[in-house]
């Protein structure tokens, strides 16, 4: 640090940069360390002081041996831990199966061709605006409390992003590249599949990671309303018994799924676009 | 040929000309079509719809007897404007501060270094648990009151403001800054001048998403415990089998948030007009 830059050679130079980097790297590391330490702490202490209700917080260990309870014991809310996390897991995987399949399609199709996009886009201009949740009454009349009523709900959450995003990448194909696909003779059909699909995967891409958040935040209030297991009933439960170990237990579980799930759908994008590393 | 050359007033026009010109046509009756087909579908559901048992699909009619009753005739001493004035108040004064504390939260963790490395992961960790999912907490720990409820629209919109205006921060353009530098600008200078202006985008962004997000969660809060509002009348509807009366509130609530996302979009045009897209 002392010594001026100028007197340094190129090799000084490139290892000073490298140990600087380092050094800042080392110290955002042991921060954000500190941070999740200092956060369990601040918790801890909350609760060792009994500055707030038992009854409304409770402490990370009993969390924790909760967890590994409720591996094996179904009380209070009549399932396992596993079998909440499948239950769950189904409905927002179909709905955003479902909401993929059909949403993304459409999009592209809305997005290429005028004469679709003029006729679905009133539909879907007079359907977006109206929250998923608030389809729950309609759904549960139509289907009963079951996994589809669920599944359509979280279908609804995860539509519109998908459509949103696949439409507009498809719109920003750049006009060269159709130009060029038109010049060696394709059809409209050949330039849509092999030029304009492609090029609005990335924006496609987004919209699913979107979607899978937003059907997983749906999926919580869909098994609020109507449900008989799965993990937002398992936090309902824990509220109406107040349990809040187990409304802790689910809020922490239901946000570590969320996080995996995406890292899976990354993981899963990177694989399928190996061109966007280059 | 000759003689649609004649008889035609656009016969100036090539093959192609009038092709396109059909076209437009085409397009302009398009949506007309689909939504008059959407109200036969809504009429063929509800084509066994029996009003005395409430049974089936509700017509276009009976939903619309409903909303007019509900100001004969209000739920709860309120008629339905009211219901939703309740519930904009709600989201008003959790918006309010989610703009304030939000923005400001997230200019400290998307600019300065040390807070990002030690926030970043507590806000994440936080960010990933769905709005929703604090509502039991919540009323654990609060009730079921009105503050209870203004605090869970806060948790529900505070992380896509703060996740928009962190992203703006930290991917201001290098040029940017080093043109600040060269001008010699203090770091605070550097912030205020340079680093916000250029992210305005990224926040208004942020403004967008968080109204929709706290629509969205006021309506879910509303229908898990609440004596007023839009999502109160639906939850109403629900349980004293009244599916008018939910339909009701759900063309309400698809109305109000058509409304705030345009209005919010007004907003970002007058105050950063350059981020309009162009054609």
């Amino acid at each position: 640090m002392s010594e001026s830059p100028n007197v340094m050679t190129n090799e000084e130079r490139v290892a000073y940069v490298q140990i600087k980097r380092k050094q800042t790297q080392f110290r955002d590391s042991m921060l954000a360390v500190s941070g999740i330490v200092f956060f369990f702490l601040l918790w801890e202490a909350i609760v060792l002081t009994g500055w707030v209700d038992s009854k409304k917080l409770c402490s990370v260990l009993e969390v924790f041996k909760l967890f590994i309870l409720k591996f094996t014991d179904p009380n209070p809310d009549g399932a396992v831990l596993l079998v909440n996390v499948w239950s769950s897991l189904l409905i927002a995987l179909s709905g955003f199966g479902l909401a993929i399949a059909i949403g993304i399609p459409l999009g592209w199709l809305m997005g290429w061709y005028k004469g679709f996009d003029a006729f679905m886009r009133p539909i879907f201009e007079i359907i977006r605006p109206i929250p998923p949740v608030s389809w729950i009454p309609l759904s549960i009349v139509w289907m009963g409390i079951g996994l589809k009523a669920k599944s359509f709900i979280v279908f609804f959450a995860a539509f519109v992003p998908c459509l949103i995003n696949s439409y507009t990448g498809i719109r920003q194909t750049k006009e060269v590249l159709k130009n060029v696909g038109k010049t060696f003779g394709a059809s409209n059909f050949t330039v849509f599949w092999k030029v304009g699909i492609p090029s609005s995967l990335t924006m496609t891409f987004a919209g699913i990671k979107v979607a899978i958040g937003n059907a997983w935040a749906t999926l919580v209030a869909a098994e609020m309303l109507a449900a008989s297991s799965g993990l937002g009933y398992m936090i309902l439960m824990g509220r109406s018994y107040g349990r809040v170990d187990l409304v802790i237990l689910g809020i922490v579980v239901i946000g570590v799924l969320g996080v995996l799930i995406s890292a899976i759908i990354t993981k899963f994008e990177d694989l399928l676009m190996g061109w966007k590393k280059l | 040929m000759e003689k649609v050359m004649s008889s035609n007033t656009v016969s100036h026009l090539s093959q192609a000309e009038k092709k396109q010109q059909r076209l437009e046509i085409l397009y302009k009756i398009l949506p007309v079509i689909s939504v008059l087909l959407l109200i036969s579908l809504w009429l063929f559901a509800s084509k066994d719809y029996n009003p005395k048992i409430g049974s089936g699909f509700p017509t276009p009619a009976a939903t619309w007897e409903r909303a007019v009753k509900l100001f004969t005739r209000p739920v709860k001493k309120m008629n339905l404007i009211m219901h939703a004035l309740i519930s904009l108040r709600r989201i008003g004064f959790a918006l309010a501060f989610n703009w304030t504390f939000g923005i400001a939260f997230g200019i400290l963790i998307g600019w300065y270094a040390k807070p990002k490395a030690f926030f970043s992961p507590m806000f994440d960790a936080f960010r990933a648990v769905p709005p929703l999912a604090w509502i039991p907490l919540i009323t654990l720990w609060f009730g079921i009151g009105e503050f209870p409820k203004i605090l869970i629209v806060i948790f529900g919109s505070l992380a896509s403001i703060v996740v928009n205006v962190r992203a703006g921060l930290s991917t201001v353009d290098v040029m940017y800054l080093n043109v600040g530098s060269v001008f010699n600008a203090t770091p605070m200078q550097t912030l205020i001048k340079i680093a916000i202006p250029s992210s305005l985008d990224a926040i208004f962004a942020g403004v967008r998403t968080s109204t929709s997000a706290a629509w969205m969660v006021v309506l879910a809060a509303e229908m898990l415990g609440a004596d007023s509002g839009v999502g109160f009348l639906i939850s109403r509807g629900m349980d004293s089998i009244d599916m008018p009366l939910v339909l009701t509130g759900m063309i309400a609530i698809g109305i109000v948030g058509a409304i705030l996302a345009i209005l919010t979009q007004l907003a970002e045009r007058l105050i950063c007009p350059w981020t309009r897209k162009s054609k």
